[in-house]
């Protein structure tokens, strides 16, 4: 009984159990999400939009806001702003990025760290899912679901246009908007996930399950549910090592998503000599190596 | 000069442990000018590398009498770069080997009367990026022309060059060759190779070698082209290739 | 009030104006060769060690140089391979900050180190967080002049450079190694996440107002030189690490040069 006890621990305290429902709700969503971040190579765009969005989470802090809509403002700002910067041909998109993060986080920074500022910038920063509140709760529950709802929807557009956008043009998808509607509901994601991670470790919720359950999964469905299926795991793992080693609960849960990452990749060799012939379909086609 | 400029026999060249062409045999020798046929992929870059020294053979043997200038094709370069036309070809003189000094007055004097050379000196001072595709071509040329090299590579020089520009570039060769340099064309324009010396077929390896009216039979295109090759109604039976970039094959 | 008469504030002074030497060479070539992500990955990834080395008393120096020279180390080797591995090191950067992290206010209590760590400290500098911004300082000139020309052509064209005869591959293995090892010395003064404005910012503002390599340089290190020292003095003024205000400092210059100028076409 020691043993179930260990592990039940947790979820005796009222807290814990907040903190951890509200990691496998978002998990779930992004863990989802993630593999469309992956395929269309927005893991850069992602991570730059939630750094970005540092300065709007300090203002809410300090005005004493809900943090979900400072994260949504500082997401909209970052993302007008990073957009300007990257176009930039002569500084080039990376430097240009670079300049509009960079900036940002040294504005968050500067708005939090001004001594009559309450501290809270470790917590914006790295996480609080101990701090989460019943809005918080609700706001990841309507991510979950209205997030889930449209991957459902869209997944199979999304597939046909990641496999071949001519041809998903020619059909009568519109590449564009479909862009669109999961560029916002990647930046809605990051808001409402920002406040269990942190806007520096808020990615790996989106990036690792994919990285975990790629090779291993042969549909886009299937990568979907084994993201979301991952990021609810760690988030569970996090959680029991932050609690029994009191170890800060948002980086332990990020680390634990990394090393899911890490365990996915090593196995993906085993896995596929173990399919010996049948190849997974490729999702994307890679481009031709140039002539030589 | 009676040794060949460029000897090369059974060669075999790739990257990592599998040969990407083999079986190319083949001299030049002071003066004349070859034509490298051949699809992308065929090989012609890999031999370029090999002449250059950057690959080492998988078999057989590459004698190239001195260090060889490459001029590359204007898209592999990055238009954006600070480098004017001048810096462009002063870069030629890192050839020669003391890349870690910076460039001399004797340098630029070379540079400035390469680009004479190819009509550039009044856009000495223009940024690379601000010139039209035959003057980016032709301060290309200028590099290589600095070198002073004794056999000189040159990949596709005349795609999607002006008229202006392909006659100045096509003079310079012309004097190259009264020189007694060397001259690899990489080309897609089977039509113009009949105009070169020699032409050396490719496709993952040597098709055929010699002079352009013996070897450009419908055979040898064939088995260098495969299905790229188009071949034109006429008198003469011209044929031509489809470029890749211009999209499907049919 | 003379910044100069309060005299622990000299080391800030002296550190800000080695780091500009650095961030004006090194920045041009950072920007040119786009090694944005990277100057800033490099400080990232430094993080733990750091924290470990503050905790241990093991010479931070050290212990951030051995990171830098692995991490660019594993970056050459990764990008040979030609594959896109963005993903890996955005989750390992992730990785590195939790840890990071963890270590400072779990492992060893040393949570006033993360904001210092971070973001960068005005009144801590000490001798050999000066001694390593002059080497590099140093280094950074002496390469920059040496192989300035050998890292311009490879930007350039680096078929054409390699046809040259040029050592491309151990120049842009130098180029890595040195943006590794003066992001690690810029942490001290402006903080592991904030690197990139000693590297980039100046520099990418430099790259919109001239037109040659040499005026981007001078430009550049004239940039960093003024946002360094206006920095310095905003952060005195509002008892601020050095880091944020040189950074939104930066961005500012930076993003309104690109207004005013507004070229869209390169």
């Amino acid at each position: 009984m020691e043993a179930i006890d260990f592990v039940l621990d947790p979820l005796r305290s009222g807290i814990d159990r907040r903190a951890l429902v509200e990691l496998a709700l978002v998990g779930s969503l992004c863990g989802a999400l993630g593999f469309w971040v992956l395929t269309e190579r927005l893991a850069y765009g992602a991570e730059s939009l939630s750094h970005g969005l540092l300065p709007g989470l300090v203002l809410a802090a300090l005005a004493g806001a809900p943090l979900l809509l400072g994260a949504a403002g500082g997401a909209l700002v970052a993302a007008a702003l990073i957009a300007f910067a990257a176009r930039d041909t002569r500084m080039g998109p990376d430097a240009g990025t670079a300049v509009a993060v960079t900036g940002l986080v040294g504005l968050g920074a500067l708005l939090a760290l001004a001594p009559d500022s309450p501290q809270r910038l470790e917590e914006l920063l790295f996480g609080d899912p101990l701090g989460v509140t019943g809005g918080d709760l609700v706001a990841a529950a309507v991510l979950a679901l209205c997030g889930g709802g449209a991957l459902a929807a869209l997944h199979r557009p999304l597939a046909a246009l990641a496999f071949d956008p001519a041809g998903a043009a020619a059909a009568g998808l519109r590449p564009a908007r479909l862009r669109a509607a999961l560029l916002v509901l990647l930046a809605a994601a990051v808001a409402v996930a920002v406040q269990g991670l942190g806007a520096l470790l808020v990615l790996a919720v989106l990036v690792a399950p994919p990285v975990a359950v790629r090779g291993h999964a042969r549909t886009p469905a299937r990568a979907m549910l084994g993201g979301g299926a991952v990021a609810v795991a760690a988030a569970v793992v996090g959680m029991e090592v932050s609690f029994h080693a009191h170890s800060a609960a948002g980086a332990s849960v990020a680390l634990a998503l990394c090393a899911a990452a890490a365990l996915g990749a090593l196995l993906r060799p085993w896995r596929r000599a173990a399919r010996r012939g049948a190849r997974p379909r490729p999702l994307r086609r890679e481009p031709t190596s140039q002539g030589l | 000069m009676s040794s060949p400029a460029i000897a090369v026999e059974g060669l075999a060249a790739g990257y990592g442990a599998t040969a990407v062409l083999e079986d190319v045999t083949f001299t030049a020798m002071g003066g004349q000018s070859i034509c490298v046929l051949g699809p992308n992929g065929g090989g012609k870059t890999t031999l370029f590398r090999a002449l250059l020294g950057e690959l080492e053979p998988l078999a057989g043997r590459v004698a190239v009498s001195g260090r060889p200038a490459y001029m590359a094709q204007t898209e592999r370069t990055r238009l954006d770069f600070p480098v004017t036309a001048l810096d462009v070809a002063v870069m030629g003189t890192l050839a020669d080997g003391r890349w870690w000094l910076p460039a001399r007055r004797l340098d630029r004097d070379a540079a400035l009367a390469a680009l004479e050379r190819v009509g550039l000196a009044e856009h000495a001072g223009v940024r690379f990026g601000e010139l039209s595709g035959g003057q980016r071509q032709r301060a290309l040329l200028a590099r290589a022309l600095v070198q002073d090299a004794q056999v000189l590579l040159l990949d596709e020089p005349l795609s999607g060059v002006d008229p202006a520009s392909a006659t100045l570039i096509a003079g310079v060769f012309d004097e190259l060759r009264e020189d007694g340099r060397t001259l690899l064309v990489a080309s897609h324009d089977v039509e113009s190779a009949r105009s070169f010396d020699s032409v050396l077929c490719l496709n993952r390896r040597q098709v055929g070698f010699g002079a352009p009216a013996a070897t450009l039979d419908r055979a040898t295109l064939q088995a260098t082209y495969g299905h790229e090759l188009i071949v034109l109604e006429g008198g003469a039976g011209a044929v031509t290739v489809q470029h890749h970039e211009h999209g499907h094959h049919d | 009030m003379d910044l100069a008469e309060l005299p622990f504030l000299r080391e800030a002074l002296f550190e800000l104006v080695l780091l500009a030497i650095a961030g004006g060479t090194l920045g041009a070539w950072v920007v040119l060769r786009r090694l944005a992500f990277f100057s800033h990955a490099a400080g990232s990834a430094t993080f733990p060690g750091l924290v470990i080395a503050d905790a241990s008393g093991v010479s931070p120096v050290l212990a951030g140089l051995a990171v830098a020279l692995g991490y660019a180390g594993g970056v050459e080797r990764a990008g040979r391979g030609g594959r896109d591995h963005s993903e890996g090191t955005a989750l390992l950067l992730v990785a590195a900050l939790a840890a990071g992290v963890i270590l400072a206010s779990d492992v060893f209590e040393s949570g006033a180190a993360v904001d210092r760590l971070l973001f960068g400290t005005l009144l801590g500098l000490g001798a050999a967080d000066l001694a390593v911004s002059a080497a590099v300082a140093v280094i950074a000139v002496v390469a920059a002049v040496a192989l300035g020309r050998t890292w311009s052509a490879i930007g350039f064209d680096p078929d054409g450079a390699r046809a040259l005869g040029l050592p491309a591959g151990r120049a842009d293995l130098v180029l890595l190694g040195l943006v590794a090892v003066a992001a690690v010395a810029a942490i001290p003064a402006v903080g592991a996440l904030l690197v990139t404005a000693v590297y980039v910012l100046p520099a990418a503002a430099a790259r919109l107002l001239t037109t040659s390599i040499r005026g981007l340089v001078a430009c550049a290190l004239a940039l960093a030189l003024g946002e360094g020292l206006v920095g310095l003095y905003l952060a005195y003024w509002l008892d601020l690490p050095p880091g944020p205000p040189v950074a939104a400092l930066g961005a500012s210059v930076c993003l309104a040069t690109a207004a005013l100028t507004r070229r869209a076409a390169t």
